[in-house]
This record gives C-alpha cells, structure tokens and sequence, in this order.
C-alpha cells in the first residue's frame, strides 16, 4: 500500500509517497499565491491507494481532497518519531512560524509551544534578511559561519531588524558579523521556545531553517544537548502525514484513492 | 561630568552603577550580623525594618539580562522589571535577594501579585495586604493592622523586637532624612540646575534603604557640594537647555536608556516623580502622635502609586512639581504591560496639557534596547515642541 | 422582532451603529448556534431570548422604571444580585464580549488592554448598549488591574457609576472588607430605589438567585453523560443569559430544558457521536457574544463539558445560606457565599486547582484548555503554576491566549486540533 503525506506550508508544499514504511518518493515546491494549484501540480499523476493532509492549508483544500487531515505538531512528530526513535523534543523552524513539540515516553506528542502570531525568527526573517545584507540564503549561512564576532541584533521584529542591519552596515559594520548577530537571534529565540516545554533531552531540528549549516551550529552550542537533523529537515511533516496514512490505510483496508478535484 | 566639579559622592564606586555601593553597604551589615528583609516597593514601611534592627535590601531588579530565564516560566507579555526580578532569583543571581533572610512583598499590581505566588516558598515571605482605596476611613485603620502583622512576621522570623517608642524614633529619623533629600531636590529646581539625574539617582537609590543617621555624612556632604556649585555659576546645562520632568513607573538600570536618550536629545531631567526618585522623600510621618504604626499607615497610603484607586493625589503632586521645578515638557514612563500607569496616563496627560499647558510624552518601553531609536524619535519630537 | 426604534431612540442609542451590531450579531448567532445540529427543542427558549435581547427584555426594563424600580448594571460575578432583588431592582450583566468600536475605546484606555475592558468602552462611547444606556446605577468593582483603573476613566461616562472595593486576599481582614463593602452597597441600592432592604425582601431574593444556580447546576450535572446531551456552546449561552433575564422565568427556562436532557441521557442521546473527545474548559469569562474559542473546540471534534469560569460554574457553583435570621445574619450568608469565589485576582488562590481537577473528574474530560483574554495578567500568570500542577497529576492542558478577532482563529484551530490529537491517543 503506498501511503502519500502532503504538507501545505505556508512557503513551500511538500509530498513524500511512503510503500511498507519507506519512502519512495519525496518532492517540493514553493507554495507561491495558489495553494491547491501547487498541490495539485506536485502530486498530479503520482500513484497512491491513501493521502493525509497536513500544514497551514490542511484546511483550505477541504473541498478538493476529501481526505484525512491532521495538524503539522501531529505530523512532525510522528515524522521525527519514526526518523530517530530517542528524540524526546522537536524543534521546528518553518518558513513562517516555529514549533517546539515535546514528546512523553512512548513516543507521543505531550506539549507544544507554536509562535506563529508573527514571522520574527523564521525563514521569512532570514530570507529578508539575506536580502538586506546582498547575499543568497547560502551566502548568508556561509557569511555568519566565517564571521569571528557578532553584531548584536536588538530588534526582533522582521521589518524593524531589517532597518537595524542597514544602519549597522551604514555605519561600518562588517556584514558578516551582522550575519552572525541575526543567526543569533533567531537561535536565541527557538531555543527560549523549546526550553519552554522540554528543558533537557535529545532534541531532533527540523524544518526549512535547519538546512542552514550555522543555525544547526547554534542551535547545538545554545542547547549543550546532542541535536539532530534529519536528511530531508523540510519534508519531515509529509513524512509523518504519509505514517499516519499508511495507519489510516491499514484500518480502512486500504485503497481509498481520492482524487485533488 | 566636568573635571571642575566634584561628584557629590565621592567613593570607590562613584562612576559606576549604584548598585554596587548598596551592596557592599549591605555586605558589611550582614558581616555585622544584622538580619537582612528584601523588599519590593515604596510601600514597605522602612521605619519599621530599621526600628527592628534589620536592614531592608530593595529588590525590584532593572537589568534585562535576566528576562530570558523569567520567561521560561512568566508569560513575555508581562513588565520588565517583575519578569527581571523574577529571572534573577531563578538564576540566583541576584545578590540582593541572596542576602535577604526574608522577602517582604506587597499588592500592588496583578503582576507582581501572582509572580510572589512563585516564590514565597523558597525563603521567608510576607505578602502585606495593601488597600487599594486609600481615601476610605478603613483604609488607613487597615493598613495599620498590617503594619502590626508585618511586624509580628518579623518577630516571629527574627526575634526582633521594637517598641513604639523605638518606631517614633525610627520616624523621627527617616523624616529628618526625606527633609535633606527634599533639600537636595531644591537644586534640580534651580535654573540652570547644578546636578544630573544619575547623581539623583545615585543618592535617591543609596537613600531609600538607609537611616537618616546613615545618610547624614553623605547628604551634609553633597549639599555643601550643590551649595558650592551654584555659588560658582556651575550649570549641569545651559540655561535654556528644556527641561524634563519625568514621571511613572520606576525606572533604573537598563530603563536608564530613556534618560540617556532625553538628554542625547537635548533635554536636561529636572524631576524624577517615581518610586525610583522623589516620591518615598515627599512625604512626612506625622510625629509624636501616640500611635506610630497608625502615623505611618496614613503616611504611607499618601503615595500616589497607580496601583490606588482613583489616585487624585498623582495629579495634585503633579501640579505641586510643575510649579516647583517648572519643567518645559513631562515624560510618562510606562513599562511595558504595566496596566495601571498605562491606563492612568491619559488622565496625566489631559492634566498636564489643560492646567499647566505643558506638552506631554507617554514612552511605553522595557529594558531592551530594541526600541531606542524609536524612542529617540518621539523625544526629539516632544523637546522640537517645546 | 417589533419595531424597537422609538425605544432605542429614547435611549440615547446611535441607531446606525446599533443596528450594525444586531446584524452583526444576528448572523453569527446563525452561524454558531442555529448550525448545530440535534439542539435540544428546550434551547428554542435561548434563542427566542437572543433574538430578542435588545427588543422585548430592554422593553423589560423600561416598563420596570416605569414602575419606579431601579436597573443595576454589573460586569463582574462579585456583585450580589440577592442585594439588588431585595430592593425590587432588576440585575443585568452589561455585555462586553465583541470587538465593536476599539477604535472609539482606544481614545481613552490604551490598545494594550484586555479585550472585554475595550468592549465595554467600545459600547459605551459607541451608544449601541442598551442595557448600559438604560442602568441607573453601573456596579464596577476593584478586581484586576485594568478594570480598576478603566472605571476611573467610564465614570464621568455613566449617570451613576458605583465601585465595590474587593479585598485581594482570602485572609479575615479581606471578608471583613467585603462585608462591609457590601453593607455599603446595600445603602446605595436603598437610596438610589427609596426602597428599605427587609429580612423578607432579602429572604426571597436569595431564594430567587438560589433556584437560578440550582437549575444551572442540575444542567451542568446532566452533562456528566456520553455522549454530551447538549453542546458546550448552548450550555455557555445559558450560563451567559443567566445574567440578564429575568430571573424567575429563566429558572423555568432551565429546569424545562433540563427535564429533556434528562429523557436525552436517558435514551443515550447526544448532539456528538459517543465517545467525543471531552473538553473542560477553564479561565477568564466569557461574556456574550464572545464564543469564538467554544465554536472553534466544538467545530474541531470535540465537545465542551465544563467551564471552570465565572460565566458558568465558578459563577454558580455555591448557593448562599438560607438559613434565615435577621437582615445582618443574611448579610452575613450573602458574603460568606460569594468570598467563596475563586478569581485569580485573589493572592493566593490554590482552590481554584483543586476545582479544575475536580471538575475533570466528575465530567469525564480528556483534557483542560485553559482560556485567557489577551494582556489579562491574573489568568495568565496563574495558568503556568495551574498548567504545571493538572499535567503533573497526568491531566493534559493547552493554554490559549486571545482577543475577540477572527485573525488568530486559524492559528487557535491549528492548536485545539493538535490538542485533540493527543488526549484522543490516550
């Protein structure tokens, strides 16, 4: 039974096709102005008997995929789970809101802190960011990683940081150590996030953000706990959508293809 | 600070914060063997604490450093200074709170309220019942039971005693202490004032924790300094530098930033109508009444604190400063989620601007410095005004 | 509905502003309540009243001062309706749960401010409330911060704004204040009506309050059952027109309603299928029309069971004394029963823990969500220690903090479903 998990981020929209617990197919694209177009698109033609839904436009395709939906926390942790079994906290940095999930014993989701009331320490803010300083999003991480001191960077409100960067720069500030200043922040802030909820254990890091090399390095030397990324930190939640899929599958005797109308 | 000028304190500390001369002062009382209660606000009646024998330690924390910790367990949403205050005893950083025997809090405030519920069982603590209507007759009899059943807290605590006549004394001593520091505000309200705000600053913090027997060097010292200052056409500021009068929450440490940017802009400070300033110096115990612990409930109920309802005597202090320090613009400093101030400003404002003409600025703030620049622009603004 | 239009006229209300309001609020009366599906027939009384809540009941009103007795208008649970009845007064709570005229309200309080606190300027400075506009007597009182100082600012708004000062802890000091600010109140009821408080008068007022809590609390046993006879939504809107109907036929009202619920469990009939994730809900009020967070829960597979909150059982849950006596022992009975009364603003307040935990018990929840409006520093500050507390004893909590807007409802969503999740996987 090949089970599929469509993750509708508020950025990008991400599909992975699970067959007997393996992943078989992982695609992404960005989300852009038309959410059930994007999804249409990347799923179109793929072969699947089960699909669940999950992320900021679960609900938004309702009428389109009449489909099983669960809620992006549910699904990360359920993907990170099954990715390294002795995580016991999930920090996720999306394009637009960050989540910090804690799990209990067997496994399952006990607390969740979600900070989505505004984009502040997310991957819109270092895009934005990125884009003050004249670099690409690797330039950046490349930028911050090289940089020997940082650039203390008061404002954590996107627009407001923004005009803070450029007046550092106006003022002679190197533009890798204003680089290195904003990568803190963002760290600074997730952490304070996750401590929240899950003071000490294993934390497991995903999302977009975590594909940038110098957060996962503060994120490490912040928390003093062992961390870990996944292969593919983005598609973690379609990941445990297309889990809890494959248990919706086998429950329902599988073979319930809906179509994206 | 000119070289011709000397600091009106002059010791091993002056330049530096003003909480490290308080500390080591504290730090040789508790080497003394004197019992230390920490205490959080203007409320908390030092005439008692002295009379004891014990040493109050003020609390109430300005540095934003500790925020972050605080946060783990208060919402962000919440002042400054209880978020600042709570994250340093969680961290055990805060050498104040380290020393104290005992904590002694009041109601003030709904933050402040529930975050002592938080901490009152990791050392000694008294959380005085404060009323909130303090024009009502009960308000005055209510305040002095819980003056009595501090007092009785401390005994119990302590084994420390003071009679009646030992208080009268202790009241007798702190008035003739507000009486100096009154003298010491008469130079702010010089024009051109001879003094800064830090150096206010500096013995308004040294002072609120200490006898009038203990300050007495100190202040002699400082007034003949001021005395001499004016004598010598010392001005702080030139003449017409606009003068601001400062009022609201209580402001220090990383809060300093609005004094600093007021006078960056431009302007020169000439009042501090807070907790952290002038007002624990404005008022007199009543002596020689017979009943001490009630003379000094009626005392302290006279502080316009926002926290009182409806708080008449803000706006009548108010006018009392404007007419004496005749400041050119007021400053409303409120922190950041204190509701009482916040909501109380628009009164002050209303006042400020009908009856003494003056212009008004409210700065709602923290102890960041993520708003600086904002600030700056908004008190540029008020002093172009003026 | 008749024509209302002379009424509100003579109240002094802005007819355009009102008549914003109604449609307003009629249509998410439709969207909310007349949506649900198996609404037990007894809650056609609720709804007749909400389609008539600035029509007949203000009418109501009006023909009472016309019989020459007073309106009390109150905000908070603190104020003793069995005083008011004892002076043949009517008691209504002035509503303040909709986000109307902020920006009118946001002239003289700041935006940072708990949203019912904005709503009751919204209304006020808006003249859309008839209820306030038609008070001859507004009861604020000195509970949290906010309310305290905001009352300085609405006094030179009403005709006749009268504060209870409430004591900010449980100690004997504190219930000697609050008797005494009750006998005060009791004066200024006397003057305002003209009308002496008797040992009789007082009697059957607190007889009238106390057969109005026994029928919300026979209501809130019944939905102890699986599955739910009626919707925490309908349950909530009963316990929010418990304060400004009359009090003697919403009684009636209530224990009609009840009788049929009683038939529902016995059946095993419900409004959600058996087995529906069971939710207690716990915090600030909920004044009407705010039903934003109970529509989003009962929306997303769950049903409310419970509300540990002023607008329902904390509000209700004690009866007071009817042993009788003199007018001074009922004074006495009246504070004794509402110092009960577990409001955050108390320092401390460990009873109110221990009342959730029991409420989880007894109504077979699954799990707390604890309810805070925005920049409320009592509720929220307490809600770590009481979160901390619940899921140490192994009683899951989701903590929401929100306003009356609809901006944050899709993030709310995002966190009930999650919630969901995990209390189902137990």
């Amino acid at each position: 039974m090949r089970a599929g998990g469509l993750d509708i981020g508020s950025r990008t929209v991400k599909f992975v096709v699970i067959e007997d617990g393996r992943t078989i197919l992982a695609r992404k694209a960005l989300t852009s102005h038309d959410p059930l177009e994007a999804a249409r698109t990347l799923i179109a033609g793929i072969q699947y008997d089960v699909i669940v839904a999950t992320g900021y436009g679960r609900h938004l395709l309702k009428e389109h995929l009449d489909c099983p939906v669960i809620s992006e926390i549910k699904a990360f942790a359920l993907g990170a789970k099954a990715i390294h079994a002795p995580c016991r906290a999930i920090l996720d940095i999306g394009g637009q809101d960050t989540k910090a999930i804690c799990l209990n014993e067997s496994g399952e989701m006990a607390k969740f802190e979600m900070n989505d009331k505004c984009a502040a320490g997310t991957g819109r803010f270092l895009e934005i960011m990125a884009n003050a300083l004249n670099y690409t999003l690797e330039e950046f991480s490349k930028a911050a990683l090289s940089a020997e001191h940082a650039e203390k960077i008061n404002s954590m409100c996107t627009v407001f940081a923004e005009s803070e960067v450029i007046s550092l720069t106006a003022r002679g500030a190197s533009r890798s150590d204003v680089a290195l200043g904003i990568h803190k922040a963002i760290v600074s802030r997730s952490t304070a996030l996750l401590k929240r909820i899950a003071p000490s254990g294993e934390v497991f890091f995903a999302g977009g953000v975590a594909l940038n090399e110098c957060i996962r390095a503060l994120i490490a030397e912040d928390l003093n706990r062992p961390v870990v990324v996944p292969p593919d930190p983005q598609g973690v939640g379609a990941f445990g959508a297309a889990l809890h899929a494959q248990k919706v599958g086998a429950a329902t005797g599988g073979n319930n293809e809906t179509v994206l109308r | 600070m000119s070289r011709t000028v000397e600091p009106l304190i002059n010791d091993e500390y002056t330049g530096g914060p003003p909480t490290k001369r308080v500390l080591a002062r504290l730090q040789e009382k508790r080497k003394a063997g004197m019992k230390i209660a920490g205490v959080y606000c203007g409320y908390a009646p030092t005439e008692l604490i002295l009379a004891m024998g014990i040493a109050p330690a003020t609390l109430c924390a300005f540095s934003n450093a500790t925020i972050e910790a605080a946060e783990t367990v208060l919402p962000a949403n919440l002042c400054p200074l209880i978020k600042s205050s709570y994250g340093f005893i969680i961290t055990d950083t805060c050498p104040f709170y380290g020393l104290s025997d005992a904590v002694i809090g009041e109601t003030t405030c709904d933050g402040k309220k529930k975050m002592f519920e938080l901490i009152t069982d990791l050392k000694p603590t008294w959380i005085m019942d404060l009323p909130q209507v303090p024009d009502q007759e009960e308000a005055v009899t209510n305040w002095a039971a819980m003056i009595r059943k501090l007092q009785r807290f401390l005994e119990a605590t302590f084994g420390a005693h003071a009679t009646d006549d030992a208080i009268e004394a202790a009241i007798r001593d702190i008035n003739r202490r507000n009486a100096m520091m009154r003298e010491v505000f008469e130079f702010p309200a010089g024009r051109p004032t001879v003094v800064g705000w830090q150096e206010i600053y500096n013995l308004t913090f040294l002072a609120q924790d200490s006898s009038g027997k203990e300050m007495e060097s100190i202040l002699a010292e400082a007034l003949r300094k001021l005395e001499q200052r004016r004598d010598n056409g010392y001005a702080y500021r030139p003449a017409d530098t606009p003068r601001v009068m400062v009022t609201g929450c209580p402001v220090g440490g990383d809060a300093e930033k609005v004094f600093r940017i007021i006078e960056e802009a431009g302007g020169v400070i000439v009042a501090l109508d807070a907790c952290s300033g002038f007002k624990p110096y404005m008022t007199d115990t009543a002596e020689g009444t017979g009943d001490p612990v009630r003379a000094l409930a009626e005392r302290y109920l006279k502080i316009p604190c926002s926290c009182m309802t409806p708080n008449a005597r803000r706006l009548t202090e108010m006018t009392r400063l404007i007419e004496k320090f005749r400041p050119d613009a007021v400053i409303d400093i409120v922190l950041q989620a204190c509701h009482s101030f916040n909501i109380e400003s628009h009164k002050v404002g209303e006042h400020v601007g009908r009856y003494h003409g003056l212009p008004f600025l409210k700065i709602v703030t923290d102890f960041s410095l993520s708003d600086v620049e904002q600030v700056r622009t908004r008190v540029e603004a008020l002093l172009e005004s003026c | 509905m008749s024509d209302y239009t002379q009424m509100w006229s003579d109240l002094g209300l802005d007819l355009a502003g009102h008549d914003a309001l109604l449609s307003v609020l009629g249509g998410a009366y439709q969207d909310i309540f007349l949506s649900q599906k198996n609404r037990p027939e007894g809650m056609k009384y609720f709804d007749f009243v909400m389609s008539e809540v600035h029509g007949l009941r203000i009418k109501e009103l009006m023909d009472a001062k016309a019989q020459g007795r007073i309106v009390v208008g109150s905000y908070c649970v603190f104020v003793p309706e069995e005083l008011i009845l004892a002076v043949d007064g009517v008691s209504v709570g002035l509503c303040a749960g909709a986000e109307f005229n902020f920006e009118g309200a946001e002239e003289v309080v700041p935006r940072n401010l708990c949203p019912l606190i904005k709503s009751a300027f919204g209304f006020k400075r808006g003249l859309v409330c008839p209820y306030l506009e038609a008070s001859d007597i507004v009861v604020g009182e000195n509970t949290c911060d906010g309310k305290k100082k905001s009352y300085e600012v609405l006094g030179p708004m009403v005709k006749d704004l009268y504060i209870i000062d409430l004591p900010q802890m449980k100690s004997d000091s504190g219930r000697m204040l609050l008797k005494e600010e009750y006998r005060k109140f009791m004066t200024k009821l006397e003057e305002k009506s003209g009308r002496k408080i008797t040992a009789e008068g007082l009697t059957k007022g607190i007889e009238t309050v106390n057969a109005k809590r026994r029928a919300v609390k026979r209501l809130a046993e019944l939905r102890k059952a699986d599955p739910a006879p009626i919707s925490g939504l309908d349950a909530l809107l009963v316990n929010q027109v418990f304060f400004y109907d009359d009090p003697t036929r919403f009684t009636a009202s209530v224990n009609a309603l009840c009788d049929e619920l009683e038939e529902r469990v016995k059946k095993g009939e419900g409004v959600f299928p058996k087995g529906t994730p069971r939710v207690l809900m716990s915090g600030c009020p909920m004044a009407v029309p705010n039903w934003k967070v109970p529509f989003i829960i009962e929306t997303s597979g769950a049903v409310i069971v419970g509300e540990e909150s002023c607008v329902g059982e904390r509000g209700t849950r004690w009866l007071t004394g009817d042993e009788g006596g003199g007018v001074a022992e009922m004074l006495e009975a009246i504070t004794e029963r509402y110092f009960k009364i577990d409001c955050a603003v108390f320092t401390p307040n460990p009873s109110r823990v221990d009342h959730v935990r029991d409420m989880f018990g007894r109504y077979n929840a699954g799990g707390v969500i604890h309810y805070s409006l925005q920049f409320c520093h009592p509720y929220i500050v307490e809600s770590g220690p009481v979160e901390a507390n619940l899921e140490g004893s192994g009683i899951p909590v989701l903590r929401l903090e929100t306003d009356y807007s609809q901006e944050d409802s899709g993030q709310i969503k995002t966190r009930v479903e999650a919630f969901l999740e995990r209390i189902q996987e137990k």
